[in-house]
């Protein structure tokens, strides 16, 4: 490859192989907009794009909000699926628009984007996270011990941690609470993340209020709600066995056994 | 006056990663009322992005570990520039702060008798990094986060309110640290949200904003990274120190182009992974400098040997530090023995089997399978060089993370110079985090304390007003006028030319308004620019010529940015919020330039072409970035004059003792005779 005229970097040669643009294909993309400034009314907003089909629906919306419009709103932060700031409702799907390719999804129709579902929303995809946080801080989410802090570290067999290792994988993005039907009809239910957020500190072998946790899942707002339609478990962006993790607390609640 | 929202607390955290949110955690515990302000939500900072693992010396895995071992690999790291009382004081507390994390909660992968594990990294002569399969960074902030959930629930028992004593203001930027005289008096900031100003008055204000990547196009930063700390630091009177030295991770994603920049973990190379060039040769022991040809494998069977037995075999040259790493993959590229996509090929499928590879390394299985189609366990990664942190920051006392000139400001995290010398090495970052962070809420803490009230500062009026007027500027941005609108669009085309489609546009968009009254520049053209310059003129290797048009871009710029408009109200708007951020982006790019240009050596982070050798005569000495022109006066007419002026320091001598962790040879290296002899 050429890198003759900036021989600094091989950013030269890439941006050569960006700009040529045979591969590229004319995507639709339909979102959700709302500015309460403007209208009470949410509206489809169509904006068709020249895309690469390895873009991801982030690239899209980056695209018309750098060359498009520059009012349009949504929450991103390190895009590439660890912060769990960009969920979204694509395609009738929540997912994350940073790991969400175009040729996934369908791209020879439009593409629809709207906020995720459940919470409010304050302006085009950006909903009010606030009660999805307070759920999971009704769980208290941190290790609860008795007895004095060890100088070192509490020790814990490889067997013990694996335990519950697929619930710390949560990044509280909020796409399985807010793809349940249970939720979406009653806000007041804890929802499938924190409830995998009690299952984390539950099943810890270190911590010691799982009782305590257990009864706070037991009221009339918590597990017992979960109509096990998996529709978390096919949202969780990280793959974790979100159905499962609530069968096992609710299994917990009768046996006792954690 | 403008009607803003006033707030009062004792102590103020700008930033909530690992930095922020352990320092709030101390002042707090210190008994102080506390705020912390973020850009994001509670919980997204940057710091869960970091995959390998925090560095300290616990000697889990290898007993020959201590803090002097982890010291010394620090200072090599840093190629001897470190400020060496910061070294010494993270690596000896950097194990109390990993088992402290652990009593609060963290999940760690463990030894077979239980233990926290270590895993190999970079520079680190042994096992080290207590880690969490690869997403450490991301179980730090969740530990730390819930450290503060059950703080503000203590609270809720205690008082009645959750946020008696420690507040989290989310969504949230601050523009300003605003001033008493000489002293702090608090922050000026807006929410995102609303668009809403508001003023948090407090004797003592931490910064923990993180680094400056988002100045450079290929980045593995998130979009928060815009250098705000640095920034606010300067415009308060507070100096930077290092600001030339920025680290390029050496193995970031180069394919498909969007996800360009995106990190692949130094972890797969501890864990075995190689790297090769197009003729399929492990190249890195062609690379191994002449300061550590002692301490690598010359051969693959030696360097083969040292995963199982590292005692009596030497490490492989891939974990070399990451600066010598980044210039190795830089230099095969440029040889034309590159990857298909401009990089080299990082292979751990022939290395380990498959099942093994998605154990230790399951969200770089994932990442490479969803965004670049690649099965990493049947087929190589193709990485590249990525801009990934800066060295540079806040000129910091070692011991209580104060800011220099500024009572009342503190630093903590990447956002503080020194620690690192001239490059950092893997590890070093999330406990540097965990042991500054913690110094700085302390020390925050007694300032505030120490304080009657009425010695407590108060913000004026005048202030506020001066700090909303500076924010509101995009809304009413002055269009160019007369002739001088003709003059900016010939400078944006020249940029297009040499930087892609982005200038190009800008020029397009102002030389059509035909020489009269040029339209708003757009914030996201002008960022795009600012990128595009940084990475092509002040990147990983550099040139005197290349940085001095990078000096007058940055100056065209930072004119341009005069008049980036926005459309639209204050609600949630996020073309509004990038033109506040270019402001903070172009004092810290043109730190990095000036100062890149003036330090004629290459050392860690800073690689001169036209000065190729490291100079002992370069080693003790610091350059400091200070603000030239008053903050009222920022954005200055005059573009050859610069916001930034430069002056040299001497760093103070290292502790005899200190020194004494060294053998002789290895010292002459990078010290001078007259180092030498005192």
């Amino acid at each position: 490859m050429s890198t003759a005229t900036v021989d600094n970097n091989h950013s030269a040669a890439l941006d050569a192989a960006e700009s040529t643009d045979a591969h590229l294909i004319t995507v639709t993309l339909r979102v959700r907009r709302y500015n309460p400034e403007v209208s009470d009314q949410a509206s489809w907003v169509d904006y068709k794009l020249e895309m690469d089909p390895k873009e991801r629906v982030l690239d899209a919306l980056h695209k018309i909000k750098w060359e498009i419009d520059g009012t349009l709103t949504f929450r991103r932060s390190c895009a590439h699926g660890i912060c769990g700031s960009d969920a979204m409702r694509i395609n009738g799907r929540n997912r994350l628009a940073c790991k969400t390719l175009l040729k996934d999804i369908n791209p020879e129709k439009p593409i629809t984007v709207e906020p995720i579902k459940g919470l409010a929303v304050l302006k085009d995809l950006v909903v009010d996270m606030e009660p999805f946080f307070q759920a999971y801080r009704d769980v208290m989410p941190f290790l609860i011990t008795k007895g004095n802090e060890p100088t070192r570290e509490r020790l814990q067999s490889s067997e013990d941690r694996e335990r519950f290792d697929d619930t710390t994988k949560c990044i509280l993005c909020a796409a399985c609470t807010s793809s349940c039907p249970v939720f979406w009809n009653d806000g007041q239910y804890f929802g499938p993340a924190a409830i995998v957020n009690a299952h984390r500190f539950i099943f810890d072998s270190r911590d010691e209020a799982a009782e305590q946790r257990l009864e706070i899942l037991n009221d009339r707002d918590g597990v017992w709600r979960c109509r096990t339609t998996f529709n978390c478990t096919d949202a969780c962006p990280r793959g974790i066995e979100v159905t499962k993790a609530i069968q096992e607390v609710k299994r917990a609640l009768i046996t006792r056994r954690f | 006056m403008t009607a803003v929202e006033r707030h009062n607390y004792d102590v103020v955290v700008v930033g909530a990663g690992g930095a922020g949110l352990r320092a709030a955690i101390e002042a707090r515990g210190q008994g102080l009322r506390t705020a912390v302000i973020c850009k994001s939500l509670f919980g997204k900072a940057h710091t869960v992005m970091a995959e390998g693992g925090i560095a300290a010396s616990m000697g889990n895995s290898n007993p020959h570990d201590n803090w002097q071992t982890h010291f010394r690999d620090t200072l090599r790291g840093g190629k001897f520039l470190n400020q060496w009382r910061m070294a010494e004081l993270h690596a000896q507390e950097a194990p109390e702060r990993v088992w402290e994390l652990e009593t609060w909660g963290a999940l760690f992968d463990r030894t077979k008798d239980g233990r926290i594990a270590q895993r190999n990294f970079g520079g680190h002569e042994y096992a080290r990094l207590a880690h969490v399969g690869d997403r450490t960074g991301l179980e730090l902030i969740r530990t730390l986060q819930q450290r503060i959930v059950a703080l503000q629930q203590e609270d809720f028992a205690d008082a009645g309110d959750f946020e008696a004593r420690l507040r989290v203001f989310q969504e949230c930027t601050v523009t300003r640290v605003l001033k008493d005289g000489e002293r702090v008096a608090g922050v000026f900031g807006y929410e995102r949200e609303s668009g809403r100003f508001f003023v948090i008055e407090a004797p003592a204000v931490v910064l923990a904003t993180g680094g400056i990547g988002k100045s450079f196009k290929v980045t593995s930063n998130s979009w928060e990274y815009t250098g705000d700390g640095h920034a606010l630091a300067l415009l308060a009177g507070a100096p930077l120190i290092n600001m030339e030295f920025v680290q390029f991770h050496p193995t970031g994603m180069v394919w498909p182009p969007s996800v360009k920049g995106i990190l692949v973990t130094e972890g797969v190379r501890g864990d075995g992974g190689v790297l090769r060039n197009s003729d399929g040769k492990r190249f890195m022991f062609d690379y191994v400098p002449e300061v550590f040809k002692d301490k690598y494998a010359t051969s693959e069977e030696e360097a083969d040997g040292w995963y199982a037995d590292p005692d009596t075999h030497r490490r492989p040259p891939e974990l070399l530090p990451r600066d010598e790493v980044a210039r190795a993959i830089n230099s095969e590229v440029k040889a034309g023995r590159g990857s298909p996509h401009g990089g080299v090929f990082l292979d751990i499928a022939s290395r380990l089997p498959a099942q093994e590879i998605q154990r230790r390394l399951p969200s770089m299985h994932h990442q490479f399978r969803e965004l670049a189609d690649v099965d990493i366990t049947a087929e190589p990664m193709e990485v590249g060089p990525t801009c990934h942190y800066v060295m540079g920051g806040v000129d910091v006392d070692p011991d209580t993370a104060a800011a220099g000139g500024v009572p009342g400001l503190f630093a903590a995290g990447e956002v503080a110079g020194g620690m690192h010398g001239s490059n950092r090495l893997g590890g070093n970052s999330l406990s540097d985090l965990l042991v500054f962070g913690r110094r700085a809420g302390l020390h925050a803490a007694r300032y505030a304390q120490a304080l009657t009230a009425s010695q407590r500062p108060a913000v004026a009026d005048a202030q506020v007003d001066a700090a909303a007027a500076e924010a509101l500027r995009p809304f009413s941005a002055e269009p160019a006028e007369g002739t001088d609108g003709a003059a900016p669009a010939a400078v944006g085309a020249a940029g297009g030319a040499a930087g892609g489609a982005a200038g190009g546009a800008a020029g397009g968009a102002a030389g059509g308004a035909g020489g009269a009254v040029a339209p708003p520049e757009n914030p996201y053209t002008l960022h795009q620019e600012l990128q595009q310059t940084m990475n092509d003129l002040v990147g990983i290797i550099r040139k005197e010529q290349e940085m001095e048009e990078a000096l007058t871009r940055l100056a065209d710029l930072r004119t341009r940015s005069r008049r980036a408009g926005v459309e639209g109200h204050r609600q949630f708007n996020p073309g509004w919020h990038l033109a506040i951020d270019l402001r903070n982006m172009l004092l810290v790019s043109e730190c990095v330039a000036r100062a890149a240009l003036e330090r004629t050596e290459s050392r860690g982070g800073h690689t001169r072409d036209d000065h190729p050798q490291m100079d002992r005569r370069w080693r003790g000495v610091n350059l400091v970035c200070e603000l030239a022109s008053p903050p009222d006066q920022l954005a200055a007419q005059d573009p050859a004059a610069g916001q930034i002026t430069l002056r040299r320091r001497d760093m103070p001598p290292i502790r005899a003792d200190l020194l004494d962790l060294f053998e002789k040879d290895e010292l002459r290296k990078y010290l001078t005779d007259e180092e030498l002899g005192q």
